[in-house]
């Protein structure tokens, strides 16, 4: 079977409202009727080939590993496929619904296990003889991204992939329809489209909106309205004729697969069929433009120009080194989300330290930062095993950085973007070193791009880096940049990328050169700037070039920014209040007590000049932090307040550790804290780790939903003598002693501590814990017995 | 709201106190509430209150005390959605303290909805001349929280509004509320929701502190 770009296929209606119409009611797995009522779901599949219908779709929308035992997944599968082709069917879709669970990191299921599951249902499928994957019903695209993986991955097939969309015009997950249209046409899908949800009125705007994002054949299945309920039962109010009404005006935007969701009968099939017959496949025209996605948004030209930030690159940044080094990712999410804040368009990630198994840690990093922001990502390494680790469990359609003219990287990096799909930078440099001349680097542009359509990516999802030399030692070169990106752009129609901040190396005000240059690459026809976000003074480049170049429409962004700013470079960041706090003892009580967060570092700042870091921890924050504590207990304060102090606190933490090595003095010790297996509930796990940070303690936070196991590996491998659980639920708490009794058994020589809504002394007693806590203030009390300080 | 905050009268700053207003105004914008109810007829069977029609059995001495002479009952699942989860999220790398306050904020804005998907259902059962009692969820009382996912699949709630749940049955996202209201031909002894049938009490820090959440105690 072959889905043609320019040829209509009839897809069926509902099989849930037929056999609902049979007395099988939904609420039951109505795929094990596939083995208990075959006959049921025969006639419903012939009924559907009788009203027209090309493709039948298999009952087997939820069965899946996560529902069935594998034995009875089989059987189901294979009957599911077989009494749709013994009703006639032409053609048989194998049904592929979500798994019912929620992926990682709004969710506990990890990417890789929905592809596992996936990938069964689709081997099980193609062996029972299937004509076709159809995944439908997709609320998350990156479930729908996994699913697609798994399915062209595990068989030959044709796949399809419908996504549903609630009122707003976005899935649950936050996607809409452009994104979703170009996420999946990245992957390579057969068809794509809409289904579910909504009735096809509703769907019209949606489906207009996928049609501009892609050129791949469009399948739309809605539902008969927008269910209501009548004398307790669901109802749908559309009617068929209503519906291929609707259906009508589709076929019109370029849709070309039709069929029927919740509440469509054979009826409305009829007339689909009588619609198809009588028309012709309307063609599309689609935008071709650089484009890259994630979960949650798109961000494309469309003549304009977008901030790469580059912040996250470990290259000369000790600080970033030793976070990548300890795994800090929180300090990762920090620097991703200030750059977001700065006005960054897109991020790029690098995380290349020789020392470390890159692709494990860029993916981790890809995964933390996805789990925030909603930027698209650009993941950049040299390392192609790196790259196509963290492309694949990305979410969305990124952007590899990078391949270059050289055979070797042309050969390695260009298949892993056919495969997902990737937007990708080109450098204009290959076995010969960076050419001197535009013309030389235009050459290499060439090249790469004449390789990349050869393999079939589009001439589109390429970005050409004609590579900045520094001033100070090839001044000649960066006029030949700047040409070698106006050639590159008019003569290959490509987009252009720069890191700009390379010109101004060896030379003072490097801020005030690299502004300068970055005007002038604009001019020249630069598209994407890599350049660091909290620099206000590229940001104030970026904003005066999108009023020259008409994106900023109407000068909004720029009159919102700048109006009231007077004179160029007096618009900065906002500073804090200036430092006229008096650093006697009292102040900084004060401020610590009324969490005036602002004042925090200024405070600090007195503070130290008069004493070391470590008396600055023992003798002010500490005594300011018990007082809080004592608040606390005694109903004074409420969480809220305690919080706001603790962090207070932090930031003058910060600002020593800043400072100098010392500040992080002899350690009070590590305290390992963990929401155990199962439990997702992990705000007063993260309350305590804050409060504890701010006594000094050292937290090795190993997140929610936490395996024993993992519990035990760190306890012992990091030597840790204080461990922290926490549990919410009573169905979760079981967990806890689990994992206390696996410490135990591992010999691992810590005290344990718990936590929790449903922990009680007598509780935390029986599941084998040395300590109860019962609030955040309770646990650093813990802390202090058990580690001293 | 701030009740979930173990606020008890505390006098606050005003720096905190507008921050407290902008989280719940942050919350309210962020928020995606929806509601999905699905309605069935149940029988008592040995095992507990059956949903006919559905693979899910309601178990224990209260749910059977709860439905007792219902002609049928109404399943509802309401959520705020994944944007708040997130949101949640980004703000526990910012801010721990908006990060808390934005959670208890969404706590009491999901029983908001709760309530509304509930005066619904009443609304609609009093147009057909039912009468009602008050929505049970599944951990309260005896009425074990595994059967959350039977649950969920009765509702389609995964389908109609993204609600799903863990293997641990938990739900996810995490600010939302399952629940079943009895359908009844008779009025009921207007029984109002309280401590006494909650298995929490033990352990509730609102009620310890006088304030427990639907404002009954006992």
């Amino acid at each position: 079977m072959v889905i043609e770009r320019d040829a209509f296929l009839l897809f069926d209606g509902a099989m849930g409202t037929m056999l609902q119409r049979r007395g099988l009611a939904a609420g039951e797995l109505p795929e094990r009727l596939n083995l208990t009522a075959p006959e049921v779901v025969r006639e419903i599949h012939a009924e559907y080939v009788r009203a027209g219908a090309d493709v039948i779709t298999a009952n087997t929308f939820g069965a899946n590993g996560r529902k069935f035992e594998r034995e009875e997944l089989r059987e189901i599968i294979t009957a599911g496929v077989r009494l749709a082709r013994e009703a006639g069917a032409k053609y048989v879709a194998l049904d592929v619904g979500p798994t019912g669970a929620l992926l990682e990191p709004l969710g506990t299921m990890p990417f890789e296990r929905a592809y596992e599951l996936f990938s069964e249902v689709v081997t099980l499928g193609a062996e029972a003889g299937a004509d076709c994957v159809l995944i439908e019903t997709m609320a998350d695209l990156y479930e729908a991204r996994a699913a697609v993986l798994a399915a062209k991955e595990s068989c030959e097939l044709p796949v399809l992939c419908t996504m549903t969309f609630s009122d707003g015009g976005r899935t649950f997950l936050g996607a809409d329809p452009e994104t979703a249209a170009r996420t999946l046409d990245a992957l390579g899908v057969d068809a794509l489209g809409l289904n579910c949800s909504l009735g096809p009125r509703e769907l019209l705007p949606l489906v207009r909106e996928m049609a501009e994002a892609t050129g791949r054949p469009l399948l739309v299945q809605a539902n008969a309205g927008l269910p209501e309920i009548e004398d307790g039962e669901t109802v749908f109010r559309v009617t068929a004729e209503e519906y291929a009404a609707a259906a009508e005006e589709m076929l019109e935007l370029g849709v070309t697969l039709l069929g029927g969701c919740c509440g469509t009968t054979p009826e409305f099939i009829e007339r689909l069929r009588a619609l198809m017959d009588g028309r012709r496949p309307v063609e599309r025209a689609v935008r071709r433009e650089f484009a890259v996605t994630s979960g949650q948004r798109t961000v494309r030209l469309s003549g304009g120009v977008a901030v790469i930030g580059e912040r996250i690159n470990p290259t000369g940044k000790k600080k970033l080194k030793e976070a990548l080094r300890s795994g800090d990712f929180a300090y990762l999410v920090g620097e991703a989300l200030d750059q977001q804040e700065a006005g960054a368009d897109l991020l790029d990630v690098n995380c290349g330290l020789p020392e470390l198994d890159e692709a494990a840690v860029l993916s981790r990093a890809v995964r933390e930062i996805q789990g925030v922001s909603p930027l698209p990502l650009q993941i950049d390494s040299s390392d192609p095993a790196a790259v196509e680790a963290a492309v694949r469990i990305y979410n969305g359609k990124p952007m590899i950085n990078s391949v270059n003219g050289k055979e070797e990287s042309l050969e390695a990096i260009l298949p892993i973007v056919k495969k997902y799909g990737a937007a990708v930078v080109g450098l204009t440099l290959d076995e010969d070193g960076i050419p001197d001349t535009a013309e030389g680097r235009f050459a290499v542009a060439e090249k790469i791009v004449s390789r990349a359509e050869t393999l079939g990516i589009p001439r589109e999802d390429i970005a050409i880096d004609c590579l900045v030399l520094t001033a100070s030692t090839n001044q000649e070169m960066v006029r030949e940049t700047l040409r070698a990106v106006t050639m590159v752009k008019e003569r290959l129609g490509v987009v252009t990328v720069l890191g700009v901040s390379n010109v101004s190396f060896g030379l003072p005000c490097r801020e005030l050169l690299n502004s300068a240059f970055l005007a002038a690459a604009f001019g020249a026809g630069l598209d994407l700037p890599i350049l660091n976000p909290l620099s206000s003074a590229y940001m104030q480049v970026v904003d005066c070039f999108r009023v020259l170049n008409g994106q900023d429409r109407g000068s909004e962004r720029y009159i919102g920014k700048y109006a009231g700013a007077t004179a160029p470079g007096a618009v900065t960041r906002a500073e804090a209040p200036a430092a006229r706090v008096e650093t006697e003892e009292d102040d900084i009580r004060a401020i610590i007590l009324g969490g005036r967060k602002e004042q925090a570092e200024a405070a600090t700042r007195a503070l130290l000049e008069r004493h070391t870091p470590m008396e600055v921890i023992n003798d002010y924050f500490i005594p300011a932090l018990d007082i809080v504590g004592e608040k606390f207990e005694k109903g004074e304060f409420f969480l809220p307040q305690l919080m706001a102090s603790a962090e207070t606190v932090k930031l003058g933490f910060d600002l020593l550790r800043e400072g100098s090595v010392a500040a992080e003095g002899p350690g009070k010790g590590k305290i390992l804290l963990a929401t155990v297996k199962g439990d997702i509930h992990d705000i007063g796990k993260n309350i305590v780790k804050m409060l504890l940070q701010n006594y000094g303690y050292e937290i090795v936070d190993l997140g929610r939903d936490v395996d024993p196991a993992l519990v035990v590996e760190e306890t012992l491998r990091q030597g840790i003598k204080l461990v922290g659980l926490s549990a919410l639920m009573t169905t979760t708490v079981k967990y806890m002693g689990d994992t206390i009794r696996a410490l135990r058994e591992a010999g691992a020589d810590c005290k344990i501590m718990v936590g929790g809504a449903v922990l009680s002394p007598e509780y935390a007693e029986l599941v084998g814990a040395d300590y109860y806590a019962k609030d955040a203030a309770e646990s650093a009390r813990i802390a202090a017995e058990v580690l001293g300080g | 709201m701030l009740r979930y905050l173990g606020h008890r009268g505390q006098e606050l700053t005003p720096e905190l106190d507008r921050r407290i207003d902008e989280l719940m105004e942050r919350c309210l914008a962020v928020a995606t509430p929806r509601m999905c109810t699905a309605e069935y007829p149940v029988e008592s069977t040995g095992a507990g209150v059956r949903l006919v029609g559905t693979g899910l059995c309601l178990t224990g001495a209260d749910i059977a005390r709860h439905l007792e002479g219902a002609r049928a009952c109404a399943l509802m699942g309401v959520t705020l959605g994944a944007a708040v989860e997130r949101e949640i999220l980004l703000l526990e790398r910012r801010s721990m303290t908006d990060a808390v306050v934005f959670d208890a904020a969404c706590t009491a804005l999901v029983e908001c909805v709760a309530d509304r998907c509930e005066s619904e259902i009443v609304g609609r059962a009093r147009a057909r001349g039912l009468y009602t009692n008050f929505r049970f969820s599944p951990g309260y009382g005896d009425l074990p929280l595994e059967l959350q996912r039977d649950f969920l699949a009765a509702l389609e709630a995964s389908r109609r509004i993204g609600l799903t749940a863990t293997e641990t049955s938990l739900l996810l996202p995490r600010k939302s509320v399952t629940a079943v209201v009895g359908l009844f031909d008779r009025p009921q002894r207007s029984s109002k929701r309280g401590c006494e049938s909650c298995n929490l009490r033990e352990s509730c820090e609102l009620r310890r502190r006088g304030t427990p959440c639907r404002g009954g105690g006992d």
